[in-house]
C-alpha cells in the first residue's frame, strides 16, 4: 500500500468523522433506506440497556444483533460512548483496506491465468486483458468506490452495524482470494449466523477450495455446518439461552418486522391476505438464497470471485432487510470487473435510475410519513423502480462478462463476407 | 430483441446515433407535448367531477339547528366587539374576548408567544392567543377540531374582519347547547395573522419544553391545555355578518391542499345552505364574462398554480397542514349595496351559520383522519378537478427531456470529446482508446465544481443569518439582497475564473442534466406548480444548452438567454409585472425602483418565512436554482483551456 492510498484512507477517515459529528448523522441513522430493524443503532442501544437491566433482549421484537457483538459492544457503548463513532470509522477504513488488498491479489491471480491462457487469446483482445497497470488502477478504484460512496459513507455515520458486516465480508473475500480456506470459514460462519443470508457465499468457497473432489467439498461444507453451530453456541454460552437464534436468524427468516426499506419483502407481506404468508415466506426467502445459486454457480464455476460478487449483489437487492449500506458494498466491488465494462450498455441508465430513485425516495417518504399526503405505494414505487435498477447492473455484468469471455478467444470484430457480423442469442 | 440480453458486441447502438442527431427536436416534441398535455387538462374530457369519497362526512344528513338567535347574539357581540375596537386600537382585546369565552362556559386558555426577529439586532416581539375548548361530552378528549377566527386590529393594512370573532363566539354558544360532540371543538382566536396560528400550532404540538432557551426566533411558549389530536381546521374569515359570497381558500404551506373532501364537504353544505360558494370566487358582477368554458377553467387553474408557487398559504389554515391536519379558510365578503337584493338584517349570517354547524356536525362524524381522497389535485371549476394521476405526466415528459438528452450526450461522448481534444492538439493523431475515453474524463473536478457551486447557493441560505451581518448598520431587506446580489456575482465570475479540463464541459453537461432532471422531479413530487412553473420556463434553454456549438452568434444568444434566467432577475421580472399591474400610473423608472424595493423585501420575506413558517421557497432558491444557474453559466459561456493554448500557439507563431 502505498503514500497515495494512505492518503485515501485518511481522506476518506476525515470525510466520515467530519459527517459524524453534524446533524446528518443522526438523520441518516433514522432513515428507513440505512437503518433497518437488523442493523439500527438505536436498536443496538436498546439491546445494551436491555442487557445491562439484566433483561433478556432477545424476548422482545426490538433487538436483533447477535449475543456476541452486543456484548462487545456493549462494554465500548457502556465505558467510551464517545468513541462510537471513531470505531465504526476506524472499522470502515479497515473494510476499505482489506477491499484494497483483496483488489491487488485478485488482479496478480488474473494476471498469472492470463499468462497461462493468453496463447489461445485473440490478437483483438489486448484491451479486454488485464494488464500490469491494472495492479494499480483496479486496486485504486475499489479503493476510491468504497471510501468515497455516499452510500457507505452514510451508511458508516449513521452508525449501522452493515458496517460490521461489510467488514466482515471484505476480510472473508480477502482470505478467500488469498486462499486461507480456515480464516475463510470462520469469517462466514460467524456472518451467516448474524445474517443468514452469506451462507450462499459458500458456493465460491468450495469453487475454489474443493473444484476437483466431491469428498473434500462436504468435508468442507460440514466444517462450516460445525463452525456455524459452534458459533451459535458460542453465542449461547454468553447468553445462555437460545432465544437470541429467533431473535436474529427467525426473525430475518420469518420476517417478522414490516417496516418499510428498500427491499422487496414488505410491501407484498403488508398486503398479503395472512393464510398466504408462510408460501410466500418461502417463495421470497428461496429466492433470496438458492433460486440463483445454483445457475449461476454451474455458469460461473470457472470464475468463483464475480460469482461472489454477483451472489454479494443479489443478496443486497433480494434481502429481507437490504439496506444502502449493502448496495455501497457491492457497487465498491464492480471495478473489479474493469475489464468487463466495455460491454456494459446501461451504466448510466443504472446510474441514472440510482440518481433519480434515491432522490425520490426521500421526498416520497417525507410526503408519506410528515405530510401524510402520498401512501405507501409512491415509496414503494421508488423502492421498486432502485431494485430494477440494480437488476439492470448485475444482468448487466452478467452479460458483459459471457461476452468479453467470448471475445478473448474469437476478436472483437467478426466478420463473414466482409461485413460484421450480427450474434444472435439462441 | 431484449433490452438487457442484447447479445450483440457492440454497445453502440444505431437508433442511439441516429436518434443523437436530433436530440434537439426529440427534446422540443417532448416539452411541447408536456405543454399540450398540461393546455388540455382544462377541457372537461380531461378532468372529473368531484365527489364525496369518505362515507362518515354524510353532509346534510341532519337538519341545521342554529337559528336567528345565534344570528342576534352575532350582531350583539359585533357592536359590543366594535365598542372595544375603539379603545384599543394596536392590540386584541384579549379581555373582554376571553370572558366571552368563559361566559359561554368554554374552558378558556391564554397563549404567550415570542418572537425574537432575526434582524435588527434582536428585537423581540409579543403576543397573545385566546382559546376555548369545549370538551365532548362523549369522549375522553383524544380527539379535537379546531374553528379559529384571525383577529385584525383597527390598525391593520389588511381588510377588516372583524365580524369573524363574534360570528365564532356565536357558533361556540351554540355548540356548548348540543351534547353530540364526539370530539372536542377548540375556538381559537389568533392575532398578527399567520404568526399566531403558527405558534400557537407550535405550542400545541411541541411545546412542554423546560424552559425556551433554544435559539429558535419563534418561542412559541406552552400550552395550559390540549384537546387530543387534531383532526381537522376550519378557520373562518368574515368582513361582514351580510355575506354575499365564499371564498374557499386552500392553498397552504409549500403548496400543500388539505384533502379534497374536506373542500368538497364545504362545497355541498354552502350549496345546501343557499351560499353562494367557491374556490376563487369573485363578486357576482365580474362573474358574467364572456370567457368560454375552456378559457375559464385554464385561467383557475393557473390562477391556483401560481398561488401554490410561492409556497406562502394564503390563510391561517395553511399553517395546520405542516401538522398534517386538514384545513382551509372560508372567507366571506361583504355584500355591496344592490337595490334589487334586499335582506333582512336581522338574519344576514344565519346561513353561514347553518353552514359552519352542518361542517362542523360532518367533521364530528369522522372515523378517521381525512385519507380517502385526494391530497394532490388541481381545481378547475368548482365542482371539477384534476388528480395526480393527470397532471403529473406533463411534467414527467418536461422532465424526460433533460435525461433522453443526458443520455444521448453520454452515448455520443467518446467521439466529441476526441474530436475536441484533437481540435486542441491539433494533430491528427488518434488519442486514446475509445473505450477508456470515458473513465479518463476529469471526474474529481467536475465533482468539485458542482459542490462549489452547491456551496456557493448554500451560502445565501446561512449568511444573512449570522450573527456579524446582523450587526451591520444596515436593515433586513438590503442586506438580505445584497448578500443575494454578490453571490450571484460570485457565481457570475466562477467559470472566467476555474477553467475546466478538458471533457470537463461535456461532463458538466451531463451532470448538470441529470441534477437538474432529479430537482425538477422532487421539486414537483413536493410542489407540483413550482416544479411545473420552472421546467416550463428553463426547459428549452436546458435543451438549447449545448457544448458543442461553434457558431459565435449561437453561443452569445444562449448566453444571454441564460443571463436572463438567472434566479435573481427573474424573480425581479416577476415582481415588475405585478408591480406594473397593480400601479399603472407609475413611470418607467419609478417602476423599476419599486420593483427593486419590492423585491429586495420580497427576498427578505421569503427568508424569514424559510426560518419562522419552514416554507422552502427561500432555500429552493438559494440551494438548488442558484447553483444550477451557475453551472448554465458556465456552460453557455464554455470557456475551455483550449482557448489559450492555441492563442499562445498562435503568438508562438
Amino acid at each position: 500500500m502505498d503514500l497515495k492510498c494512505f492518503k485515501l484512507l485518511l481522506l476518506g477517515g476525515a470525510v466520515r468523522l467530519y459527517f459524524s459529528r453534524t446533524s446528518l448523522a443522526t438523520l441518516i441513522g433514522n432513515r428507513v433506506e440505512f437503518a433497518t430493524p437488523l442493523n439500527s443503532y438505536k436498536r443496538m442501544q436498546e439491546g445494551v440497556f436491555l442487557l445491562q437491566q439484566g433483561i433478556d433482549p432477545y424476548r422482545g421484537d426490538l433487538v436483533h444483533e447477535t449475543p456476541l457483538v452486543l456484548k462487545a459492544l456493549s462494554s465500548i457503548l457502556l465505558n467510551y460512548a464517545a468513541f462510537l463513532p471513531l470505531l465504526y470509522v476506524l472499522c470502515d477504513l479497515c473494510t476499505a483496506a482489506l477491499l484494497y488488498s483483496m483488489s491487488r491479489s485478485f488482479v496478480a491471480q488474473k494476471l498469472k491465468q492470463q499468462n497461462i491462457e493468453s496463447k489461445d487469446y485473440d490478437k483483438d483482445s489486448v484491451e479486454l486483458q488485464y494488464s500490469e497497470r491494472d495492479h494499480y488502477d483496479i486496486s485504486k478504484m475499489v479503493l476510491v468506490a468504497y471510501l468515497f460512496n455516499p452510500l457507505t459513507i452514510m451508511s458508516c455515520i449513521g452508525l449501522t452495524s452493515t458496517v460490521l458486516s461489510n467488514f466482515l465480508l471484505a476480510s472473508f473475500l480477502c482470505a478467500l482470494i488469498r486462499r486461507h480456506l480456515l480464516i475463510c470459514l470462520v469469517l462466514l460462519a460467524f456472518e451467516t449466523v448474524r445474517s443468514l443470508y452469506p451462507v450462499v457465499l459458500i458456493a465460491p468457497l468450495l469453487l475454489i477450495f474443493a473444484r476437483r473432489s466431491a469428498v473434500l467439498g462436504t468435508a468442507i461444507f460440514l466444517v462450516f455446518v460445525s463452525f456455524c453451530l459452534a458459533i451459535a453456541g458460542a453465542n449461547f454460552w454468553v447468553m445462555n439461552s437460545w432465544n437470541f437464534l429467533d431473535g436474529t436468524l427467525g426473525f430475518i427468516f420469518y420476517f417478522r418486522d414490516l417496516q418499510p426499506n428498500i427491499g422487496l419483502f414488505w410491501y407484498f407481506f403488508t398486503e398479503m391476505f395472512e393464510h398466504f404468508r408462510t408460501m410466500f415466506l418461502i417463495t421470497f426467502q428461496l429466492n433470496a438464497t438458492v433460486l440463483y445459486l445454483v445457475p449461476l454457480s454451474i455458469k460461473l464455476r470457472k470464475e468463483p470471485m464475480l460469482l461472489a460478487t454477483v451472489l454479494v449483489a443479489l443478496m443486497a437487492v433480494f434481502r429481507a432487510y437490504p439496506s444502502l449500506g449493502d448496495v455501497g458494498f457491492y457497487l465498491s466491488l464492480m471495478p473489479l470487473w474493469r475489464r468487463c465494462w466495455k460491454f456494459m450498455a446501461h451504466g448510466f441508465v443504472v446510474f441514472t435510475f440510482f440518481l433519480v430513485t434515491l432522490s425520490m425516495m426521500g421526498s416520497l417518504w417525507h410526503l408519506w410519513i410528515y405530510a401524510g399526503s402520498a401512501n405507501a405505494n409512491f415509496y414503494f414505487g421508488a423502492t421498486l423502480a432502485f431494485c430494477t435498477g440494480q437488476i439492470f447492473l448485475i444482468t448487466d455484468l452478467l452479460f458483459a462478462h459471457v461476452k468479453r469471455e467470448f471475445c478473448l478467444y474469437n476478436g472483437q470484430k467478426i466478420m463473414i463476407d466482409g461485413e460484421e457480423a450480427r450474434i444472435l442469442l439462441e | 430483441m431484449g433490452l438487457l440480453s442484447d447479445p450483440s458486441l457492440s454497445t453502440h447502438n444505431k437508433l442511439v446515433d441516429n436518434l443523437a442527431k436530433h436530440v434537439r427536436k426529440l427534446c422540443l416534441a417532448l416539452y411541447a407535448a408536456g405543454v399540450v398535455w398540461f393546455l388540455c387538462l382544462a377541457l372537461p374530457e380531461f378532468n372529473h367531477v368531484t365527489y364525496l369519497s369518505e362515507n362518515a362526512l354524510s353532509p346534510g344528513l341532519v337538519y341545521p339547528e342554529i337559528r336567528i338567535e345565534s344570528n342576534r347574539l352575532a350582531m350583539q357581540l359585533l357592536e359590543e366587539l366594535q365598542r372595544e375596537r375603539e379603545e384599543h386600537r394596536d392590540t386584541t382585546p384579549h379581555a373582554w374576548i376571553a370572558a366571552k369565552f368563559h361566559e359561554f362556559g368554554l374552558e378558556t386558555h391564554t397563549h404567550n408567544y415570542t418572537l425574537r426577529y432575526p434582524f435588527g439586532g434582536g428585537k423581540e416581539f409579543h403576543g397573545k392567543n385566546i382559546y376555548g375548548i369545549l370538551r365532548a361530552p362523549r369522549i375522553g378528549s383524544t380527539e379535537g377540531i379546531v374553528f379559529s377566527a384571525p383577529y385584525r386590529v383597527p390598525s391593520s393594512v389588511h381588510v377588516d374582519i372583524t365580524p369573524s370573532v363574534p360570528l365564532l363566539l356565536a357558533f361556540a354558544d351554540f355548540a356548548r347547547h348540543k351534547n353530540y360532540w364526539a370530539k372536542d371543538l377548540i375556538f381559537l382566536v389568533t392575532e398578527q395573522e399567520q404568526l399566531g396560528m403558527q405558534a400557537w400550532l407550535e405550542a400545541y404540538h411541541d411545546g412542554d419544553k423546560e424552559s425556551d432557551t433554544s435559539d429558535a426566533y419563534l418561542r412559541a411558549g406552552n400550552l395550559p391545555a390540549r384537546a387530543g389530536s387534531l383532526q381537522a381546521a376550519l378557520n373562518i374569515e368574515v368582513q361582514d355578518l351580510e355575506v354575499d359570497y365564499i371564498d374557499v381558500k386552500i392553498e397552504g404551506l409549500n403548496g400543500k391542499l388539505p384533502n379534497l373532501d374536506m373542500f368538497n364537504l364545504v362545497q355541498r353544505i354552502m350549496a345546501r345552505e343557499g351560499v353562494t360558494s367557491g374556490y376563487k370566487q369573485t363578486p357576482r358582477k365580474k362573474r358574467r364574462s364572456n370567457l368560454s368554458n375552456y378559457e375559464q377553467n385554464l385561467r383557475q387553474m393557473l390562477a391556483m398554480l401560481s398561488s401554490q408557487t410561492s409556497g406562502v398559504p394564503n390563510g391561517n389554515h395553511g399553517l395546520f397542514h405542516r401538522y398534517r391536519i386538514d384545513a382551509l379558510t372560508i372567507t366571506a365578503s361583504k355584500r355591496q349595496t344592490n337595490a334589487n337584493v334586499k335582506s333582512n338584517p336581522m338574519s344576514g349570517a344565519v346561513p353561514l351559520l347553518k353552514a359552519i354547524e352542518g361542517i362542523a356536525r360532518s367533521l364530528n362524524n369522522l372515523l378517521e383522519r381525512f385519507h380517502q381522497s385526494f391530497f394532490f389535485y388541481v381545481i378547475v371549476n368548482n365542482d371539477r378537478y384534476i388528480s395526480i394521476g393527470d397532471y403529473m405526466p406533463a411534467l414527467i415528459a418536461l422532465v424526460a427531456c433533460t435525461f433522453i438528452k443526458a443520455y444521448l450526450t453520454w452515448s455520443t461522448l467518446d467521439v466529441s470529446v476526441a474530436t475536441s481534444a484533437q481540435d486542441a492538439k491539433g494533430s491528427g493523431k488518434p488519442t486514446v482508446a475509445l473505450d477508456s475515453m470515458k473513465l479518463s474524463l476529469p471526474y474529481g473536478s467536475v465533482l468539485i465544481y458542482l459542490t462549489l457551486a452547491l456551496l456557493i447557493g448554500y451560502c445565501g441560505n446561512v449568511l444573512p443569518l449570522q450573527e456579524y451581518f446582523a450587526k451591520l448598520p444596515l436593515s433586513a431587506a438590503p442586506l438580505t439582497a445584497s448578500i443575494l446580489v454578490g453571490l450571484t456575482l460570485i457565481g457570475f465570475v466562477l467559470p472566467f475564473v476555474v477553467i475546466l479540463p478538458p471533457g470537463g464541459l461535456e461532463l458538466l453537461h451531463i451532470g448538470l442534466l441529470l441534477i437538474y432532471g432529479c430537482a425538477m422531479i422532487v421539486i414537483g413530487l413536493l410542489n407540483f406548480s413550482l416544479g411545473f412553473f420552472v421546467a416550463v420556463i428553463s426547459m428549452p434553454l436546458m435543451i438549447a444548452l449545448n457544448t458543442k456549438t461553434v457558431d459565435r452568434s449561437m453561443r452569445n444568444l444562449t448566453c444571454a438567454w441564460t443571463f436572463l434566467l438567472n434566479p435573481l432577475f427573474v424573480i425581479y421580472i416577476i415582481v415588475l409585472v405585478m408591480t406594473f399591474y397593480q400601479f399603472p400610473e407609475l413611470t418607467a423608472l419609478q417602476l423599476l425602483a419599486r420593483a427593486a424595493a419590492a423585491a429586495m423585501d420580497g427576498a427578505t420575506f421569503a427568508l424569514i418565512d424559510s426560518v419562522i413558517y419552514g416554507n422552502w421557497l427561500y432555500f429552493v432558491v438559494c440551494t438548488v436554482f442558484l447553483p444550477l444557474w451557475i453551472i448554465s453559466w458556465t456552460l453557455a459561456l464554455g470557456k475551455r483551456r483550449r482557448v489559450a493554448i492555441s492563442k499562445t500557439k498562435l503568438k508562438t507563431n
